[in-house]
């Protein structure tokens, strides 16, 4: 059964006394007003990653403790010039699928190993701009390909609340890393729910954005038309404040919104009145007991707050949705990863000629899973097959859309992030289905385009529980408000693993 | 003679667009050390990402326009794959009017204008498509003995715009002048400058009765695209006639052996899995469109027809607007009040070919004299000052030369009548005049070298001097009809 204090009680035993169950938002209070400096933050940052990040291993390359430290050295120098910085001095952990100048970007693939942009990401540039430090790069299932960490071509991640469990992927390194303390705020990407899964299996939150509210100039591309780069954090307001610093319009990105809703950050106190949620039956009736107890009890928690609950939506269509996402994600796959053959990337298995060395290259620098992925990708695109998957694909996908569309219009859609617990390490790799089947309830948003909550609503035996609440797009601010509400219901905020 | 088919695809670069299709780097990138005009997006590096720029786009849109074409209400660029060293992503982005694309042309028609027949003629264009350039792939001597593929991005995504006609162009010669109304068109909407090396190529499917298609690639000059087709209407010709069959297959053109060469066999179609690019939304034509029309009322036929306006034959007009220097000398000096048919005569014909004999380039404007100096030349021949044939060969030479001599200096208005001074000399000389009428012919050599003298240092015809010497004695003898009639 669920039990409501345990988070809270583990995380007093330890990081909490170390002062790093601290909100980022509390961390940035602490340096503005002088009491913590930079400086001092990122050596009780790294201390925390020494004892950790062995066990863990959340991150593909941190940066060296000389780095940071200069790094911490130039915010302090900019706040003494007056600057107003909105992260001045927070640790961000980046996913390794997001460009950095000056750090290798791998994906979590050994295609690209070796490999540094010669840029970086928008977001990348908002962070710094605003003061931000990034500290490592995280690991990640290859390309992003996976819900797990485990198809990493580096290593797997470990859940920190549990070191026999997975942390959940595609972004399972920056959670993981959040979930021990070893950064303030991370920068995940969302293809079919890959910060929604590991912030369920870590407690910790993330957002799956509207569709071009978040530039995706940088990052490196699994499935364009559904991925958004997404924030992550240990609570809501410390997203939300993320968010406003990475999102609005990006002229490099032709996907991009010219608009950006007012009062993403601080996220205001929700209208209790004005407030519905529907929970759909198709989000929650294949989960484990535990997790539909969770969700059922804050919903019922909610109610009694005086949100007006409907506790039995509907869409049917619903049910189509994980072969319309896997053949849209796959055909973009497939064709996003034609590019490395061994030509422009310092991983290059050379032959005598381009098709040999092309081959080669592919051959030992893509791991089975993306290999697999590629092959239904360029067959749901080829001729004689384009027309019955890929063409029909983007036809449901309409569908669904619209029927998101219409109840996101009526109400916030509340359900399950995963089917599961967090599994334990290999229990799920070694059959696809079973693996692409933990994403049944997160590819929703990405095929509709709305943005998505994930965030912590109780524990089962030590193992973190999340929900995720869906609105209409654009609703960002008032889905934060909501997740506001659901923090303090809940109590479950600013968590650190044992 | 066989029946054949022909159709063309056309391969233009957007040389004046500017910059790239989807990036800021440079549109015309000759000149540059290898890889120095790229950037995240033209490399094709992963993150970065493809945003349309806007005037590629109208250019191509003004393209459509002329060629009448049915536009999409939104343009949706595809992603086509194939591996290739010089094709950064492995797929380039282009339009394709399958699965969800949609080009910026379909079914439109191009009329264009031969000289040869002093017609003008109509191909229908099934399609026109906006797409990035590749690279280009280079080699130490041949493809064969080089051990490395040199690849140079300078030229990666490049905007091209493929124009496709239905395989109804009647021959090869009409092919030629077909590709060079189209490239002039492009050139006078300002889309392209087709003199630039590589500027454009040429793919020509050619069949003969009985036989496959046959597709001749990357023809690179308008002459060879003639070369190639005739070449290949001669070789499938004679091999349907001796009893053999064509199959399909692509071949390349050799311009040094003036050839083509079998490259492969093209028994099936290739599998370039077609999809819409999710990373460039559909973007909407009616404002490209209201940006591309005032572009569409500078084409060549509309130029023709201006200078046709003036009484100038089509054929000169059309050798008028082939050089636009020319072209646009015309137009000011006709409105700085030339006589038209002599102005026109004088640049399309005489002069430019004097400024090609030269080996200057004509398409330069710095080779072409100021309006003022076609004025003065057109006047001084509508008069009668000077003959055309004066002008000719005594002015025109020298304009070429250097076109901002002083045409007032080469070419002085004459300061009085010239039949005075006849009837002056006359008068004096006499003894040489009894001499010319009792049939010295050489008297009358004298008589003109006498004018002559007297008018040192003006521009006098010694032709036109002895004609008026022959009619003045004409008129004052009575009846030397037999001797003037010998002379």
């Amino acid at each position: 059964m669920a039990a409501w204090g345990q988070g809270k009680r583990r995380k007093g035993e330890s990081a909490l006394a170390r002062g790093l169950a601290r909100q980022a938002v509390e961390t940035l209070r602490l340096i503005s007003e002088g009491s913590l400096t930079p400086t001092e933050h990122v050596s009780e940052v790294l201390e925390v990653v020494r004892d950790h990040e062995p066990q863990v291993r959340a991150y593909i390359t941190l940066r060296s403790p000389e780095r940071l430290e200069a790094e911490a050295k130039e915010v302090e120098r900019r706040l003494r010039q007056g600057e107003r910085l909105r992260l001045a001095g927070l640790l961000v952990a980046v996913k390794d699928n997001i460009s950095t100048s000056f750090m290798p970007t791998t994906a979590g693939s050994r295609i690209l190993s070796d490999y540094v942009p010669p840029y970086n990401a928008t977001v990348v540039e908002r962070v710094i701009r605003e003061g931000g430090i990034v500290i490592g790069k995280t690991n990640m299932d290859e390309f992003a390909m996976g819900s797990t960490t485990e198809l990493s071509a580096y290593w797997p991640t470990r859940n920190p609340w549990d070191l026999t469990r997975v942390p959940g992927g595609s972004s399972g390194g920056s959670a993981a890393a959040l979930a021990y303390g070893g950064a303030d705020l991370a920068l995940g990407s969302d293809t079919g729910g890959s910060v929604r899964l590991p912030a369920a299996y870590t407690a910790t939150v993330g957002l799956k954005p509207t569709y071009g509210l978040v530039s995706r100039y940088g990052l490196i591309p699994y499935a364009n038309s559904l991925e958004q780069i997404s924030p992550m954090a240990r609570s809501v307001e410390d997203l939300a404040l993320l968010l406003d610093v990475i999102s609005g319009h990006d002229a490099r990105d032709a996907t991009s919104l010219s608009v950006k809703p007012d009062g993403i950050y601080p996220p205001s106190e929700p209208d209790l009145r004005r407030l519905r949620v529907c929970l759909l039956r198709e989000m929650l009736e294949g989960s484990e007991e535990p997790i539909r107890d969770a969700i059922e009890r804050t919903l019922d928690r909610l109610s009694s707050q005086g949100v007006e609950v409907d506790y039995d939506a509907s869409i049917p269509s619903l049910s189509e949705a994980l072969p319309i996402y896997y053949t849209i994600a796959l055909a973009e796959a497939a064709s996003n990863l034609a590019r490395y053959d061994g030509k422009l990337y310092p991983f290059i298995v050379g032959g005598p000629t381009y098709t040999e060395t092309a081959s080669g290259t592919r051959a030992q620098g893509f791991g089975w899973e993306v290999k697999r992925r590629i092959v239904l990708g360029v067959m749901a695109l080829s001729e004689g097959y384009r027309d019955e998957y890929y063409l029909a694909a983007a036809r449901g996908r309409r569908i669904i859309r619209d029927e998101i569309l219409k109840l996101t219009s009526r109400c916030f859609i509340a359900g399950s992030v995963s089917p599961v617990l967090p599994p334990r390490l290999g229990e799920r790799i070694t059959d696809p289905l079973k693996l692409y089947a933990l994403d049944i309830y997160t590819v929703v948003a990405n095929l509709a385009g709305v943005p998505s909550l994930a965030l912590p609503v109780g524990f089962h035996e030590g193992l973190p529980i999340g929900m995720q609440v869906m609105g209409p797009p654009l609703s960002e601010p008032q889905l934060l408000s909501l997740g506001l509400l659901i923090e303090e219901v809940t109590g479950l905020r600013g968590l650190v693993a044992p | 003679m066989t029946k054949f088919k022909i159709g063309l695809e056309i391969h233009v670069q957007l040389t004046e667009a500017g910059t790239k299709l989807f990036c800021d780097c440079k549109s015309n990138y000759r000149g540059m050390r290898p890889n120095t005009n790229v950037c995240p997006v033209c490399l094709g590096l992963p993150g970065a990402l493809p945003v349309p720029k806007r005037r590629p786009l109208v250019l191509a849109m003004a393209a459509a326009l002329v060629m009448d074409c049915e536009v999409p209400d939104s343009l949706v660029f595809t992603r086509k794959h194939y591996f290739y060293p010089d094709l950064p992503k492995n797929y380039q982005i282009t339009q394709y009017q399958g699965g969800g694309g949609a080009p910026v042309c379909l079914r439109g028609r191009l009329r264009y204008y031969v000289p040869d027949a002093d017609e003008w003629r109509e191909v229908r264009i099934r399609r026109i498509n906006v797409e990035e350039d590749p690279g280009r792939t280079e080699y130490d001597g041949t493809i064969y003995s080089s051990e490395y593929a040199y690849v140079d991005y300078n030229r990666s995504g490049v905007p091209l715009i493929e124009v496709v006609t239905e395989p109804e162009v009647r021959g090869p010669r009409d092919a030629r002048r077909l590709v060079e109304y189209l490239l002039l068109t492009l050139y006078y909407i300002g889309a392209t400058d087709p003199r630039l090396e590589g500027s454009f190529r040429v793919d020509a499917n050619i069949s003969v009765a009985g036989g496959e298609r046959v597709e001749v690639k990357n023809i690179g000059s308008t002459l060879d695209l003639e070369r190639a087709l005739s070449y290949e209407a001669f070789r499938q010709g004679k091999l349907t006639s001796q009893g053999g069959e064509v199959r399909r297959e692509t071949r390349g053109w050799d311009p040094v052996r003036k050839v083509t060469k079998p490259l492969r066999g093209k028994e099936t179609e290739e599998e370039y899995l077609y999809f819409p690019d999710p990373d460039i939304p559909p973007v909407p034509t009616k404002p490209l469109i209201r940006e591309a029309l005032p572009l569409t009322l500078l084409t060549p036929d509309k130029q023709m027809a201006k200078v046709e306006g003036y009484g100038v034959s089509r054929r000169t007009a059309w050798s008028l607007v082939t050089v636009r220097p020319a072209l646009t000398l015309f137009l000011s000096s006709a409105l700085e009040g030339a006589e038209p048919q002599i102005a026109a005569r004088v640049l399309a014909i005489d002069l430019k070919g004097l400024l090609r004999k030269l080996g200057k380039d004509i398409h330069s404007q710095s080779s072409w004299p100021p309006p003022y100096t076609i004025k003065v030349i057109s006047e001084m021949v509508k008069e009668g000052v000077y003959t055309y044939d004066e002008v000719k060969y005594n002015i025109l030479p020298r304009l070429a030369e250097d076109p901002n001599v002083n045409i007032n200096v080469i070419m002085p208005r004459r300061a009085s009548n010239i039949e005075e001074t006849v009837s002056a000399v006359l008068s004096r000389e006499k003894k040489a005049v009894a001499d010319f009428l009792s049939g010295k012919e050489k008297a009358l050599d004298y008589l003109v070298g006498a004018v002559l003298k007297v008018r040192r240092g003006e521009a006098v015809d010694p032709k036109s001097v002895r004609e008026l010497i022959l009619k003045v004695l004409a008129s004052t003898t009575g009846d030397p009809s037999n001797r003037l009639k010998r002379s």
